[in-house]
């Protein structure tokens, strides 16, 4: 049969943003692809050549949609290392929590949005049912409710509001009941099993070296995770470990994915509880904006010729902020920002995984991937 | 307690990486200290002269370790020294990732347990510096074919910065749009932000017959 290229998007379902798969294919089968990029780029790297330190907080929050908090927070790492501030712990302790609520949300938008993709609608709702819950528990700390511009340099901008603590592991709790119930809705639905397992292998060796971190990896039967391989933060403090898949022969599929994702929401959502029991001061004590409790004071220049980096677990992989601080006669604003992308990394592997598939095994095993354009794009 | 990797054996690996690749010539590496938040942590900090990058790219993949990278970050330099117009940096990994093994048809889960890691299992962290001098095309040689990951953070590069890579396979415009003209590579310092005035937006929403407000003002 004659082969033949087809672009999928920039509209269209699997794409979970906007970008362009093209897709050669000979009959039902895939036998090349090339993905095309940059439908929303906007330049974010050059709009914080010229921003002070603290507004590029923002521009991080709107990378990604789905997972602004660890965005921000993987920026603000390399800017504490760049300016050479020590953080107070109890700041830590607020952000590994707001950290780790985030990636349970995150997690939450993807189940929803994968369900979709291969069939499975109802749950979508369940999961933004959930996914609410995290919202509503940082619009408390950050007061919006998608964007929350939450760490500062130095700490973070507010301490935890009066009852938070309370409505927060009632919350959790309650999460982590309903973790159940959307283990039924997949493992139980014969349409998704048939569609995402033996579909879409990947072995660790091979992910690695195609620079493909977090969850995807783990689901192949490794437990890399820069928290433990480059700590940051308080993690050290906590009884945690990466959620591991047991993995076929041939490699990670898209069922091995999907359960990992699940698992690190447990895993996450024991994090947080643990943060807030752990938090030094107590999680019922509330300190006023700027205490050196939580915030200790920055420098607001930086100075010439140093340089600031921090490899950060993102909800997708690992995420990374090179920063080249300084250069003439414009000390506060960085020279340099450099953003590394997980997705965009990621989304060239999945489209290599694809090949050898049917056309109608692609939405699985690209959303299995759980890409995010907005920060592929920056 | 949670298990993460003692910094004494990721220091002690560091300095063993750093002195080993400080043998071959035009590289300089040392063990410099990052501090994320709290915790300080050890990186290959080292200095490479782009003849030698391609040779100690090939040693650090095949001898030490390294199986992953992380991220190429171009940087212009306009008004630096004369041979250093142009910066490369390389975030590099060894992670120590193998591929599970298979017993009785079923794969064994790795399970590195952090507090006990040793040797080439040591997750480490580079950070390679290659400076260009003075010139209309810088470039340097491609590792797509070293590490895959490098693949599209090249692409990334040439696309936004302008360095090119020798060797490189199938060179595209990854962010930007496919015709965008030839030799423009916003990241370049030469290309300043511009504003506009707010007033524009709604005389001419798509903006064809827009001047930037500081038209005239900057060079």
């Amino acid at each position: 049969m004659a082969e033949m290229w087809i672009s999928m998007g920039p509209q269209h379902p699997m794409t979970h943003g906007l970008w362009t798969l093209k897709v050669k294919v000979d009959g039902e089968t895939v036998v090349d692809t090339e993905p095309d990029l940059g439908y929303i780029h906007r330049g974010v790297e050059k709009i914080c050549e010229a921003r002070d330190f603290t507004q590029i907080t923002t521009y991080c929050d709107r990378l990604c949609y789905a997972s602004a908090n660890t965005w921000s927070h993987s920026y603000i790492y390399a800017a504490e290392d760049l300016l050479e501030v020590e953080v107070p712990e109890r700041a830590e302790y607020i952000r590994l929590m707001a950290i780790e609520i985030q990636r349970i949300a995150s997690h939450l938008m993807w189940l929803g949005a994968y369900g979709p993709d291969i069939g499975n609608l109802s749950v979508m709702v369940w999961c933004l049912r959930e996914r609410e819950m995290m919202m509503d528990l940082l619009q408390e700390l950050g007061g919006s409710r998608m964007h929350y511009n939450f760490p500062r340099v130095g700490g973070v901008k507010r301490d935890l509001p009066h009852g938070f603590a309370q409505r927060a592991r009632a919350k959790l709790k309650l999460f982590l009941n309903r973790i159940q119930e959307y283990e039924a809705l997949f493992d139980e639905s014969t349409v998704f099993l048939v569609r995402s397992q033996g579909v879409g292998y990947a072995k660790p060796e091979e992910m690695v070296n195609h620079g493909v971190t977090g969850p995807n990896l783990r689901a192949g039967g490794v437990n890399y995770d820069i928290r433990w391989a480059h700590p940051y933060s308080v993690y050290s403090e906590l009884d945690w470990e990466p959620p591991v898949e047991r993995s076929s022969i041939k490699g990670a599929d898209c069922y091995d994915r999907y359960r990992v994702r699940v698992e690190e929401m447990r895993v996450s959502a024991s994090l947080a509880l643990q943060a807030l029991d752990k938090m030094p001061g107590g999680a019922d004590t509330h300190h006023e904006p700027g205490d050196p409790m939580i915030l200790a004071k920055a420098p607001a220049r930086a100075p010439e010729g140093t340089t600031g980096a921090h490899h950060f677990e993102d909800s997708r992989g690992e995420s990374m902020f090179y920063i080249a601080g300084g250069g003439e006669s414009r000390g506060k604003q960085p020279y340099r920002v450099s953003i590394r992308s997980p997705i965009f990394i990621t989304i060239p592997f999945a489209a290599k995984c694809m090949i050898g598939y049917k056309v109608a095994d692609i939405p699985a095993i690209m959303g299995s991937f759980d890409p995010c354009i907005g920060e592929t794009d920056r | 307690m949670g298990k993460i990797v003692p910094i004494k054996t990721q220091r002690a690996e560091a300095d063993k990486l750093a002195a080993a690749i400080s043998e071959i010539d035009g590289v300089e590496a040392e063990v410099a200290e990052r501090v994320s938040g709290t915790n300080p942590r050890p990186v290959v900090l080292g200095n490479s002269s782009p003849e030698s990058w391609r040779t100690l790219a090939e040693k650090l993949h095949s001898e030490h370790g390294v199986d992953y990278c992380s991220m190429v970050t171009g940087v212009h330099w306009p008004e630096g020294d004369e041979d250093k117009k142009w910066e490369i940096v390389y975030h590099l990994m060894r992670t120590g990732i193998r591929n599970p093994p298979i017993e009785d048809g079923l794969v064994q889960p790795v399970i590195v347990d952090p507090s006990t890691v040793r040797g080439s299992g040591t997750p480490l962290e580079l950070e390679l510096h290659v400076y260009l001098p003075e010139t209309r095309t810088p470039s340097v040689d491609s590792v797509q074919d070293i590490w895959v990951g490098a693949d599209w953070n090249e692409k990334e590069t040439w696309d936004l910065v302008g360095i090119d890579f020798d060797g490189h396979q199938g060179m595209r415009r990854v962010l930007q749009p496919h015709e965008t003209p030839k030799g423009f590579h916003p990241l370049q310092k030469q290309h300043h932000l511009r504003y506009h005035d707010f007033q524009d937006m709604y005389d001419d929403s798509q903006g064809f017959m827009r001047k930037p407000a500081d038209a005239g003002k900057i060079k």
